[in-house]
């Protein structure tokens, strides 16, 4: 894919005079919707969600939790069974697609394949009622803004992947929708491709200050594009947060385990004061905030980065063993056998690294576990 | 299309729905279910002497029969002319067609008449033709067979596999055929010979003229037909030569009647009478036609089979041309007779 | 919606109510009495000088629709007055002419109750039809504003449509038709002579496995069936494979080829295969002296019933598969090589199951249309009996049994659907999408050499085949006497096509111009209506849910599974009478033409539609087209082959169909078929097939002409792009 542009984030922004920020971003509001298919098939159940204008907010979830029938709900491409949809201070609901002022990327780029590149990004404008030229600039300009120029006049069939994709996005930006839907826009892409491609998106978006709906199960690709992640699950919503509150604020097992890798470690809650939590876990103590909680069992979550190995036991740190080593260029990565159980851990220091076999002490770094209900 | 004037219609507003169904003048609806050239010769001809535009449809007259009685609602003709008797008596029965009693009587063949007064005026006799057979002569000869002469030599073995006629279920000739033969040996008897010319049929066919066709292709040997079917295979250059049987035969009165309800009543009855006519009935030579005209100073081809000739029965219309006995004779033979091995 | 108020008031006030007996399009009705002529008068002034009073109600929703004017869509209440005065208006104008008609009450519970009314109507005109539409899609309009299909009124107002003319022009005629099996004699209506009748053993018997003479026509039109239905499948394949995926030279030359038998009117298929298989025929009679044996009469019934049926709907399967084999995406039969493979692993494994979509409607079409033939069974049939033909001599023959004919329609209707659900089973619920909406770079494979070789020989034998009879074809129209005299002549296309010129321009003398100028115009009228009917209702199928589909779907397969005889005559007992007074028209013809065709639109465009994406579709919508912007901009364009297929299909039948045209045709609208049999019966070969070679060249250089109009898609490698 050496054709790809844009390698250096900033670049596409270069080209960000000729379209100006987007007065027209509106927000999105969910008001207890709920879908069901058929009569038995809850894909989407009573959820309430607020999109604020200019903000790209992710949808992230594991197949099945209702993340893209929500997103098609926007789209209008299906109607909410119960509760309102609003873009802007609109009611929605029953608008049809066509009506709606939004519009989308689809997980297979949906390009026509009779038309050339240049006719699938007119294709809207056309119907938006832009005069012929008007529609061509417009046209032309965000094939630019993707890094397309001079691809007009070949068929979707004649470009690489990833230039297929980007039409497909030029094809939706041109428009300057009210609202921006993105269905997994990045899952037939090249790991590399895929870290710049979202990039792209990500400065397009807050160069133009567009509102951004944002689908896709990859929590890293969530984490690093969004302002805001709403985690489904089961067809309602598990947490809604920044990418840092959910990182390290996870609400439940569920959200921790599904935004990073977290270790789950069983812990007791000995006393709490002034919302400063004293627990018990692997026969140490460890002090952190409550989180509301309750003295009594409960978990702690500790991301991999946040365990800390030393090489002797010492004071509050837990006897533990390393069982499994790897070497992973700039990083090590390490299982550690505890009493409680398998415990993931990274760390910086490739030079002089743990051996497997080799006794440690494990501790918790001082910001970084969290607490989370217990079973 | 004259329409009552604007006047007329505002004094009389009650009585202008019936304006949709006032006649018009010079035109009308023809139903032909002779062959097609006939037809044309007849509607052309009508249209030059009379300057009365007629609207020709040709189809068979089972075709025309089922029309007819669909449309018998809202009527689309006006007259049917041609085709076999049989339906139009039983469109006569059915009241479908309307009686006329026409002043071209006098001129007409007496079988004609009798066709009208068995059907309450409700139709007549316009051609008539014998039944009989034709063979190919080039089959007959190379499969070795005897020339056959009565009805009785198309029931010997030597036959079998070659003698085609129409399935009296579909067609109005082998209906005739079959009642024929019960006319001719009486119903018992009738049924043997139909059980042993069974043996000998190579395929019933669906229409009644298909034998004598598939005859002429050398398609098969026999086929029972009418005889001026036949003769008009041998004119065309057929290898056909046409047998009236020895025993006696019947035949079929093509008939004409004006259907009930007609929109050009008139100009029905004006046809009507024409068709009638000794010259109009002559013209059937120009279209090799070779049925025996109903008036008694019509032309008769030279070709054409000589009724004086043939041993013609009494053929009942009325009692055959009912419905019930229909049945019942089509009903023992469906059971009886095209159920035996062959 | 403000567009069908006015259309509302414009034909309640303005035009002519009941039908103008000239033809909808005589406009002499301007000029002579209107308005106030009762019949030439809008619905209005005959309310207002006191007649038709039972039209008055329909002011009522008229009224009320403009109620809604003003307000929003989304407004409850706007939705309700749609739906409401809609459906009220359209059933009252129904109703009020179902009940009243030429003789005033039509039934007699209506008399008991008002008492004799003492005045009639007649058909419906502009008027009548307009304003039903008008109050049909108001109703469409209101359901679309509560939110049914996404809230898009063209999907739903199109849903309208079809089933509303489906239900005019195919329900109802057969519903009429089919109540005729449970009349007596006497006009009373009984179960048990229905019964008696279903039970015959005429019908069921199965004789013939014991060593008896013959069996029922129910199972020899089933064998029948099934046997061609395999057959021309499998040789349409061939076709298909032949042209799609090999280095054959002369393409172009055996895609026309498989197009001919298609083209060729009735009967001459038939005819020619006697000529040359016949008794007397010169295969047979060379055959016969080379083993020195009788000839035969071995070609009448099931041999030559297949043989000619085979020819005749093997370019139906191939039309419906050449769009299915050319849509199977290349990249997955590259997939599937890179998986180890080899090539007739890959065709055995991936390909062909992709095309079974198109493999279940190609063995569906000739199915149906081997169980509906009626051309071929009358000329080759010999003993061996069928349903259509029966049905066919039930009404015409000389027991006029429509009882007989309605219950034999049902066993034909039982087997169509029976065929019909056999095929969705096999389908089951498997995804054949596989051209999606990422472009397409590869390129398909040529056929294994396993599948090659007998592919080859089998379109090699079979396309030879097809040509030597069609030069017999030729041949005979050339010669005096077929078969007897064997003179050349040009005599027979004289006698139908001579012209000459005079002052004011050409003078058609010929006997055949009338029916075939006639012909001409009705298929050309008839092709694009059937074409876009069927692809539209194909869409709503594949892309649309509803309430009531799979019934649906049925319906607008019913009138193909029909024999026309039965659509022919059902047609007559519908439309004879008010309120659709269509008989003797042109118009009936154009009508029964698109709903006999409609459904081979409707297969090929299901084919090719489960093959796009749906997220094109939803694409387009996003991007602010409404759903006609997509069909038309998006759907239509990728569906190319499927359209010219659907109108190659719809003109070429409108021009050689005979079973339904013959109890339509009417004086002024007669049709070339018509007069063939004409010359048939007459024994006029020579004319009957000069006239229809004329046909053929005819229709050859319509489908050449189509093919450029239509023209080819663009959307891969493989449509030739990648040479550049």
């Amino acid at each position: 894919m050496g054709d790809v542009q844009g390698s250096v984030p900033n670049e596409v922004g270069v080209d960000m005079g000729e379209m100006t920020k987007n007065s027209k971003a509106a927000s999105v509001t969910f008001d207890n919707v709920t879908k069901v298919y058929g009569k038995t098939v809850t894909a989407v159940d009573n959820i309430s969600i607020r999109v604020d204008p200019g903000k790209l907010v992710t949808l992230l979830g594991p197949s099945g939790c209702g993340k893209t029938t929500t997103l098609r709900m926007i789209a209008g491409l299906e109607m909410a069974t119960k509760g309102r949809i609003l873009i802007g201070d609109t009611d929605v609901t029953t608008l049809p697609a066509t009506d709606r002022d939004v519009s989308m990327v689809f997980q297979s780029y949906a390009l026509f394949p009779h038309m050339t590149v240049l006719e699938n990004v007119s294709y809207g404008l056309k119907y938006s009622g832009f005069a012929k030229d008007e529609t061509r600039s417009r046209a032309l300009e965000g094939l630019q803004l993707v890094g397309l120029k001079g691809y007009d006049d070949r068929l979707p069939s004649e470009l690489s992947g990833g230039q297929q994709q980007r039409v497909a996005v030029a094809r939706a930006l041109v428009l300057e929708p009210q609202v921006l839907l993105f269905d997994e826009p990045l899952s037939n892409l090249d790991a590399k491709l895929r870290r710049q491609v979202r990039q792209d998106i990500r400065d397009i978006q807050q160069n133009l200050g567009l509102t951004v709906v944002y689908v896709t199960h990859d929590q890293e690709e969530a984490l690093a594009v969004s302002d805001r992640i709403i985690v489904m699950r089961n067809a309602g919503v598990a947490q809604e947060g920044s990418p840092r509150d959910l990182y390290e604020a996870p609400v439940d097992r569920f959200v921790a385990d599904f935004i990073g890798e977290a270790n789950l470690i069983p812990c007791v809650i000995e006393s709490v004061t002034a919302q400063i939590a004293t627990i018990s876990v692997g026969g140490i103590k460890h002090q952190l905030d409550a989180r509301d909680l309750p003295a009594g069992s409960a978990l702690i979550a500790v991301r991999p980065g946040r365990v800390r190995l030393t090489a002797e036991a010492g004071e509050n740190v837990i006897a533990a063993k390393i069982s499994k080593a790897t070497y992973v260029g700039n990083h090590m990565e390490y299982i550690v056998e505890a009493a409680f159980g398998a415990v993931f851990a990274m760390s910086d220091d490739v030079v002089n690294p743990f051996l497997t076999g080799q006794d440690v002490g494990l501790g918790f770094a001082e910001s970084g576990p969290v607490l989370l209900p217990g079973e | 299309m004259k329409r009552f004037s604007l006047a007329v219609v505002s004094a009389l507003t009650a009585l202008a729905t019936t304006a949709s169904t006032g006649a018009a003048a010079e035109k009308v609806t023809l139903y032909c279910s002779a062959q097609e050239d006939w037809c044309q010769v007849m509607a052309r001809g009508f249209e030059e002497e009379t300057g009365i535009k007629v609207n020709m449809t040709r189809k068979s007259s089972g075709e025309t029969f089922a029309q007819i009685k669909a449309e018998s609602a809202n009527p689309k003709g006006d007259v049917w002319w041609g085709g076999t008797g049989d339906p139009h008596l039983q469109a006569a029965e059915e009241g479908l067609t309307e009686p006329y009693v026409t002043p071209m009587r006098g001129e007409l063949n007496d079988w004609a008449i009798s066709q009208a007064t068995s059907a309450g005026d409700k139709t007549i006799g316009i051609y008539s033709g014998a039944l009989g057979y034709g063979y190919n002569k080039d089959l007959l000869a190379a499969a070795g067979l005897p020339e056959p002469k009565c009805w009785a030599d198309l029931t010997k073995p030597e036959f079998k596999g070659h003698v085609q006629m129409a399935n009296p279920n579909s067609s109005g000739t082998a209906y005739t055929t079959l009642a024929t033969i019960m006319q001719l040996f009486g119903e018992d008897k009738g049924f043997d010979f139909m059980k042993a010319l069974h043996v000998n049929i190579n395929q019933y066919t669906k229409s009644g003229s298909a034998p004598i066709k598939a005859a002429a292709r050398g398609e098969t040997t026999v086929g029972i037909v009418f005889m001026h079917d036949a003769v008009k295979q041998a004119v065309k250059g057929f290898p056909i030569t046409v047998v009236a049987p020895c025993e006696g035969t019947g035949y079929e009165i093509g008939s004409m009647s004006i259907i009930l309800g007609s929109r050009n009543l008139e100009n029905a009855q004006k046809f009507y009478d024409w068709a009638l006519t000794a010259d109009v009935q002559s013209m059937a030579l120009q279209v090799n036609a070779f049925q025996v005209p109903s008036n008694k100073g019509a032309e008769t081809s030279p070709s054409a089979p000589d009724l004086a000739s043939i041993k013609l029965i009494d053929y009942d219309f009325k009692l055959y041309g009912s419905s019930a006995e229909r049945r019942r004779l089509l009903k023992k033979w469906d059971e009886d007779v095209s159920v035996l091995p062959q | 919606m403000i567009f069908w108020i006015v259309v509302g008031w414009v034909s309640f006030l303005v035009l002519p109510w009941y039908g103008v007996e000239d033809g909808l399009f005589a406009f002499e009705w301007l000029f002579d009495g209107y308005p106030w002529d009762a019949d030439y008068a809008p619905a209005a002034f005959l309310i207002a000088q006191g007649e038709k009073l039972w039209l008055t109600p329909l002011i009522l929703p008229l009224v009320a629709v403009l109620f809604c004017l003003g307000r929003v869509k989304s407004d409850p209440v706007y939705a309700k007055i749609l739906i409401l005065t809609g459906a009220a208006g359209f059933c009252w104008v129904f109703m009020q002419g179902f009940g009243i008609g030429l003789r005033g009450w039509q039934f007699e519970w209506l008399e008991a109750l008002f008492g004799p009314l003492g005045d009639r109507q007649f058909g419906m005109g502009f008027g009548a039809m307009l304003l039903s539409s008008a109050f049909l899609f108001l109703f469409t309009q209101g359901i679309a504003a509560r939110g049914a299909i996404n809230g898009d009124v063209f999907v739903v107002s199109t849903i309208g449509l079809v089933i509303a003319i489906v239900t005019i022009f195919v329900f109802f005629p057969i519903a009429k038709m089919l109540v005729a099996a449970f009349v007596t004699e006497d006009g009373n209506y009984s179960i048990t002579v229905f019964a008696s009748k279903f039970f015959d053993d005429r019908i069921w018997g199965l004789s013939c496995l014991t060593g008896g003479p013959r069996c029922g026509v129910a199972w020899n039109s089933l064998f029948l069936a099934v046997v061609v239905g395999f057959l021309s499948t499998a040789l349409g394949l061939v076709f298909a494979l032949v042209v799609t995926r090999s280095n054959f030279r002369f393409k172009r030359n055996l895609r026309a080829l498989t197009v001919l038998p298609i083209i060729t009117p009735p009967f001459v298929i038939g005819l020619a295969l006697i000529l040359m298989f016949g008794q007397s025929g010169a295969v047979t009679k060379f055959v016969a002296d080379l083993l020195d044996m009788q000839p035969s009469r071995w070609l009448y019934g099931l041999p030559g019933l297949m043989i000619a049926q085979t020819l005749a709907f093997t370019p139906i399967a191939f039309l419906v598969l050449i769009g299915v084999v050319e849509g199977v995406s290349p990249s997955m039969e590259e997939a599937a090589q890179t998986l180890r493979a080899g090539r007739w692993q890959v065709f055995r494994t991936v390909s062909l199951p992709l095309m079974r979509p198109g493999l279940a409607n190609a063995f569906l079409l000739g199915f149906i249309e081997s169980m509906a033939d009626f051309g071929n069974p009358l000329v080759l049939g010999g003993n061996y009996d069928v349903l259509s033909t029966d049905i066919f001599f039930a009404i015409v023959g000389a027991q006029y049994d429509q009882g007989r004919a309605a219950v034999l329609a049902m066993v034909l209707l039982t087997f169509t659907l029976g065929a019909f659900y056999a095929q969705r089973f096999w389908l089951g619920n498997k995804s054949y999408t596989s051209v999606s909406g990422k472009g397409d770079s590869g390129v398909h494979p040529l056929m294994p050499r396993r599948l090659a070789i007998p592919v080859y020989v089998l379109a090699a034998v079979w396309a030879s085949f097809t040509v030597i009879i069609y030069l017999m074809i030729v041949y005979g129209s050339f010669v005096e006497l077929w078969g007897v005299n064997n003179t050349l002549t040009f005599k027979h296309y004289f006698t139908a096509f001579s012209f000459s010129f005079v002052e004011d321009g050409i003078r058609w003398t010929g006997s055949a111009w009338d029916s075939f100028w006639t012909t001409l115009k009705i298929a050309t009228i008839a092709a694009p209506l059937t074409a876009s009917l069927g692809l539209v209702t194909a869409y709503l199928l594949t892309r649309q849910t509803f309430v009531g589909k799979n019934a649906f779907e049925f319906g607008t397969m019913l009138s193909f599974a029909i024999p026309g005889t039965v659509i022919g005559v059902s047609y007559i007992l519908a439309f004879n009478v008010p309120p659709l007074e269509l008989t003797g028209t042109g118009i009936i013809l154009v009508i029964s033409f698109i709903f006999r065709n409609m459904p081979v639109g409707v297969r090929a465009g299901i084919a090719s539609m489960s093959q796009l994406d749906k997220s094109l579709d939803e694409a387009s919508l996003t991007l602010g087209a409404n759903s006609w912007q997509t069909f038309q901009r998006v759907i239509l364009p990728l569906l190319r082959p499927a359209i010219l297929a659907a109108l190659v299909y719809s003109f070429v039948r409108a021009m050689t169909a005979i079973s339904a045209v013959i109890f339509l045709v009417s004086a002024q609208y007669n049709m070339a078929t018509a007069y063939i049999i004409g010359r048939v019966e007459n024994n006029d070969y020579g004319l009957a097939i000069a006239y229809s070679t004329t046909l053929i060249v005819v229709m050859l250089t319509a489908v050449g002409i189509l093919q450029l109009l239509v023209g080819r898609i663009n959307i891969g490698r493989r449509s030739g792009l990648g040479s550049k």
